[in-house]
């Protein structure tokens, strides 16, 4: 454990160290069972296993099994068991083992999780962080790559975050866990193995912000999970044209940064959306309506919105064309600077 | 790429045997195998069998010499195999980073 604390009293700087996603989330998750001995992490195959994507690794031998539980298939239990649990005092943080399967503990989700702390007038909030594997992109099965952050970011109650990087994703889930509120942590599998060099530091921009990743001033690309290294990628191969994209990685998605949104699309004048959900009442509406709304005289054209199909998503070969792919991005990105 | 040592143990070939004895090895030290492919010939109480190769491989090291008897879980052969890194969980592949992203559409700079 020690490791984790550890820091040059010098600096005061946290360690740079090189991880993966999973590992960063992994780091978290140890850093959050050490400071409070209310939160449990609990899932289908969290404990002995460590996780279907090794992300709960070790968790179970350092806290133990009454800490770090693995649980019977079944998702409105787990959800049903974390509300009894938030009730009683502990800070649980279960996983749902893929997007997909998450709608059978949607009642839970929305009905319990999401409404207790209203509900009660205060009396039972309910601190549970949702840990979902979500989006796509690693060509799996059905009900495996699915985006629900529309319904979630829909359900009053619910906070919902989206990391993009590993940094991110140990900064969100630190400030996730600790929140008093429920959040639906969703974790894109696509970038799970993205490793390189990442600072783990403690959160420090509240919840609700978004952060700019590329600076750019004729167009802001705005995403979150892994369609922001998708974007970075757009943003790299439009530089060859001589066009400054913007990147806006989005990251809380309920709530939605709207002064930040509003701030860079004011100032490049146009906007693209860009999603793995599909299209009709995805997030991308709500982003291009808040654009809308607060950036009406400084736009120099409509907000584009590059997402998934309106079909359910496909089996994995067909996954690359579902997904917006770089040029279907840099065609929404023309359409608006032709305007 | 690099390569790692998988040790395969001897399984149990029927139902609740204990041993096997080497027939015949049909690969030697420093072998290249494929999956599936035949690798021993072992005599258990039942009856003869090749075990078929589990990896795909350079063969390390054979742990019994003909004749000999070997218990089930007991070592049998080690395989140097591809270290496959990052390994995906039960679910789903690694996606394949792209150096050079393909593209088709490019860009006019806007004029104001």
């Amino acid at each position: 454990m020690t490791e984790l604390i550890e820091r040059d009293e010098a600096t005061a700087e946290p360690p740079t160290v090189e991880l993966s996603m999973q590992q960063a989330i992994n780091r978290a998750l140890r850093v959050l069972l050490a400071e409070d001995p209310a939160t449990l992490v609990f899932g289908e195959d969290v404990g002995a296993l460590g996780g279907v994507f090794r992300v709960t690794d070790g968790l179970q031998k350092e806290f133990g099994d009454q800490r770090v539980f693995d649980t019977p298939l079944a998702e409105s239990a787990i959800m049903g068991m974390a509300v009894g649990l938030a009730m009683n005092g502990w800070r649980p943080v279960p996983e749902l083992q893929f997007d997909g399967f998450a709608y059978p503990a949607v009642d839970q989700i929305v009905n319990q999780v999401a409404r207790m702390n209203y509900r009660t007038r205060g009396a039972a909030p309910m601190p549970i962080t949702l840990r979902l594997p979500s989006f796509g992109g690693i060509q799996a099965p059905e009900h495996h790559g699915e985006s629900l952050e529309a319904l979630f970011a829909h359900t009053p109650g619910l906070k919902v975050a989206a990391p993009s990087d590993a940094a991110e994703a140990y900064s969100l889930l630190l400030q996730s866990v600790r929140s008093d509120d429920p959040v639906v942590y969703m974790e894109p599998k696509a970038r799970y193995w993205d490793r390189k060099p990442v600072v783990l530091r403690e959160p420090t921009d509240p919840i609700g912000t978004s952060r700019i990743v590329r600076h750019g001033r004729h167009a802001t690309l705005i995403a979150w999970g892994a369609m922001v290294h998708r974007c970075l990628k757009v943003a790299e191969l439009a530089a060859e044209d001589g066009v400054e994209l913007e990147v806006l990685d989005l990251r809380w998605l309920k709530p939605i940064d709207t002064a930040g949104l509003a701030a860079s699309v004011s100032r490049t004048k146009r906007a693209v959306v860009v999603h793995e959900a599909p299209l009709t009442a995805g997030l991308g509406a709500e982003v291009a309506a808040l654009v809308t709304e607060n950036c009406f005289r400084d736009l120099s054209a409509p907000v584009q919105r590059v997402t998934g199909f309106d079909v359910p998503y496909p089996a994995g070969p067909l996954e690359p064309q579902y997904l917006p792919t770089i040029d279907r991005v840099l065609f929404a990105v023309q359409r608006t600077l032709e305007y | 790429m690099a390569e790692e040592n998988v040790t395969f143990t001897l399984p149990d070939l029927g139902e609740g045997l204990v041993e096997a004895t080497v027939l015949e090895w049909q690969v030697a030290v420093g072998d290249r195998i494929e999956r599936n492919a035949p690798l021993v010939e072992v005599e258990t109480t039942k009856s003869a069998v090749v075990i078929p190769s589990p990896k795909e491989g350079r063969v390390v090291e054979l742990h019994a010499a003909e004749d000999e008897v070997v218990a089930v879980g007991a070592p049998l052969v080690t395989f140097a195999v591809e270290a496959r890194e990052p390994q995906a969980g039960i679910v789903g592949r690694v996606p394949a980073e792209e150096a050079r992203p393909a593209r088709r559409v490019r860009l006019k700079p806007p004029t104001d």
